[in-house]
């Protein structure tokens, strides 16, 4: 629960732009093993759980929230950086460090630095998403509720987010290249976290059921 | 091999103790003296008429004088018994004999290249099987080479390919199920599986879906078969794997796919596949697992610049204010004279023209065309200005990449989707290629092939097969299965 706090409020834990960059890493790589233990914590958890409801070995020993975690962690990471190569080749005029944005940090958040940690932020706040997916459509399987929900996204943080984000210029004025790469982006990165998700817990729900036949 | 449809067996033509009649009814059906290859041998047995039924083309010649002899030998040493049939039985020196009771089984048989044999007074027809198919032996496929490894390649015989995959998996619960499809062909199909890992519901699947192909004849053998099974429409995409080698397809039968094979086509099909099983090569598992992972980036590497490369350079020709700083020196020196769209165009054109050719020209004048591809088209063309340097350069760095995949099918999807890409870019610029891409990968990521998602494990994301796909992982330390396939036995090495 530290961990939920310091990524909505990380202003806070980073208040002085004063502070020697190295340190923001350090806090930065922190959070992130923070998550991963989290995760196989629970992890460990569950499969306690599975052995006490003698579940056959060999059933994929993922849990789902752990399959959720990590699926938005790289659901992050992957599209992060393929916004980052879009924005090098100058398709978007904003990179991932639009994450950034919103927090005075210093000047290193124009450079490649902030880039980079932009996708690490992307891909924490992924988590979030992806559990935001899990709570909204879970139970369909199909890839149109990935789609809808990527498009969803890119609506509130470009259009309802927008004045947030004090480098972006509003919807309207924004050039058509921006618009249309970003928008694609978000669709595809919607597709790739809700697809993954409705698609295991159908397979976990199948499992389960075939479990209830045999037994 | 006479299991039939229930409904056919009502129809079916009984065999009348009366040989005459027999005679008369098959000689009418499959035109006895009109065909040249379709024949008939009488001879007498113990005072009663016997007829050998047989197809010139497809039998053994020698096993069937064998046959022959040993029935005259009977005639001329043995008493006459009661019971002449049960005599002749004993006499036929071959492994496998039938019984059938209706004609319709027995030309079905006799067309597959076994003979059979008509006893007077008797109505049932004994089927020996005395095929010999005009064929190869196993050779290297062509397409499918590797620098180390077995040389065997499946044929155009089936009964050898289930042999070749038997010497590989000596398993008692290798299941290879043959049936009949195609109304007026009749070809052969045997659907390959190993009980207890395969999933029986795939299993089922496949084999349903085959029963019910309803056409006269299958000609193109394993591809007509795809396009029933995976119901492909108009999606480019391959949605199976073919191979012509023995060790895959085992490797696959392993891992708990099904796999199929249809008479008279050398490669066989490999269910359920997904987009990566087609970038993958049995080479890289022949090399160190480090090894097999760099071939495998150098070839991802190229199969993404083959799809990319292409249409981002004349982006950045038409549009040279996207470039990065650090890539000014991208484009084109001299303003072309034709426009770059166009050279393009005519530069992929001309590429698949020669791939054609190439295939089309007999081995003697493949030199020839070497020289006209090389010097005229290349040399000649940038002198006189059709094309520039850059333009051959990237046309050629696209058609290497899309050579260097494994799979021949993908490698012309990846070409056709790249003349979309350069139609979009063309057309719309910067919006037209981000557009277009998304759309592919959308529809490509809405594929299921038998309720497998082509694009797995990348979508849906499986962190741990992805990595497997990346990465050629060591043989020791893949225990399990991979969970596509929904194996029944997950582990392929014991745990411990």
């Amino acid at each position: 629960m530290i961990s939920t706090t310091v990524l909505l409020f990380p202003n806070f834990f980073l208040f002085t732009p004063g502070y020697k960059m190295c340190k923001k890493y350090l806090l930065l790589g922190m959070l992130f093993f923070e998550v991963i233990s989290m995760s196989q914590n629970k992890n460990s958890e569950n499969q306690q759980n599975q052995q006490q409801d003698q579940i056959p070995e060999g059933v994929p020993s993922m849990s789902f929230p752990v399959y959720v975690t990590i699926t938005g962690m790289f659901g992050g990471l992957i599209w992060g950086i393929v916004g980052y190569v879009a924005f090098i080749l100058n398709f978007i005029r904003v990179g991932p460090a639009m994450a950034l944005m919103p927090w005075a940090l210093g000047p290193w958040k124009e450079t490649w630095i902030g880039q980079i940690v932009g996708i690490l932020v992307i891909s924490l706040i992924s988590i979030g998403v992806a559990f935001l997916y899990r709570l909204l459509f879970v139970k369909i399987n199909s890839i149109w509720p990935g789609l809808l929900f990527g498009a969803g996204l890119w609506i509130i943080v470009f259009g309802l987010l927008n004045p947030m984000f004090p480098g972006l210029k509003s919807l309207f004025n924004l050039d058509i290249n921006t618009i249309i790469t970003s928008a694609c982006i978000y669709v595809v990165y919607g597709l790739f976290i809700g697809y993954s998700i409705s698609y295991e817990y159908q397979e976990q729900q199948d499992e389960r059921a075939q479990q209830s036949i045999q037994s | 091999m006479s299991a039939e449809k229930s409904e056919e067996k009502d129809q079916k033509q009984p065999i009348s103790p009366k040989i005459r009649e027999n005679e008369k009814i098959i000689s009418n059906r499959v035109g006895i003296g009109s065909s040249f290859d379709v024949d008939v041998r009488r001879l007498s047995i113990q005072g009663k008429e016997v007829q050998f039924y047989i197809v010139n083309g497809l039998t053994d010649t020698p096993i069937a004088i064998e046959l022959l002899k040993e029935l005259m030998f009977l005639d001329a040493v043995e008493v006459e018994q009661f019971d002449v049939k049960k005599q002749i039985q004993n006499r036929l020196t071959h492994v496998q004999v039938e019984f059938v009771d209706n004609i319709d089984d027995a030309i079905k048989q006799m067309l597959s290249g076994l003979t059979f044999l008509l006893i007077d007074g008797e109505s049932e027809a004994i089927v020996i099987d005395v095929r010999q198919y005009p064929g190869r032996g196993p050779e290297e496929p062509d397409t499918e080479k590797v620098v180390r490894g077995a040389r065997d390649g499946y044929t155009e015989n089936i009964i050898e390919n289930t042999g070749l995959t038997r010497r590989r998996i000596r398993d008692e619960r290798l299941r290879n199920e043959i049936l009949q499809v195609g109304k007026r062909s009749k070809t052969d199909i045997c659907i390959s599986y190993i009980d207890g890992v395969a999933d029986n519901d795939l299993v089922n699947i496949v084999k349903k879906e085959l029963e019910n192909i309803d056409i006269d004849g299958l000609t193109m053998a394993d591809k007509v078969v795809e396009e029933y099974i995976v119901k492909q429409g108009y999606n480019p995409f391959p949605l199976v794997r073919y191979t012509e080698r023995p060790d895959v397809a085992a490797t696959h039968l392993f891992e708990g796919h099904v796999v199929v094979i249809v008479d008279a086509s050398p490669s066989v099909i490999i269910f359920p596949t997904t987009f990566f099983h087609h970038v993958q090569h049995a080479e890289e598992y022949r090399q160190a697992p480090m090894i097999g992972t760099f071939l495998r980036w150098v070839r991802f590497l190229g199969m993404f610049f083959s799809l990319f490369i292409l249409p981002l350079w004349l982006l950045f020709v038409m549009q040279p204010s996207l470039l990065p700083p650090d890539f000014d020196f991208i484009g084109l020196e001299e303003s072309p004279t034709i426009p770059v769209f166009v050279q393009i165009m005519f530069g992929e054109l001309g590429i698949e023209l020669l791939r054609m050719a190439a295939i089309h020209t007999p081995s003697p004048l493949a030199t020839a065309l070497g020289l006209v591809a090389a010097l005229l088209i290349g040399e000649i063309a940038i002198e006189v200005g059709v094309l520039s340097a850059e333009v051959i350069l990237y046309v050629a760095i696209g058609a290497i990449g899309m050579f260097a995949s494994p799979s021949y099918e993908m490698g012309i999807t990846l070409k056709m989707i790249r003349v979309l890409l350069l139609v979009a870019v063309a057309a719309f610029k910067v919006p037209g290629i981000v557009i277009a891409t998304t759309v592919m990968f959308i529809l490509v990521a809405a594929i299921k092939t038998l309720n497998v998602p082509y694009l797995w494990p990348f979508l849906p994301f499986y962190p741990k097969a992805l990595l497997d796909t990346l990465i050629r992982m060591s043989v020791p330390s893949k225990k399990r299965r991979p969970s596509i396939v929904n194996p029944r036995d997950v582990y392929k090495q014991s745990k411990a």
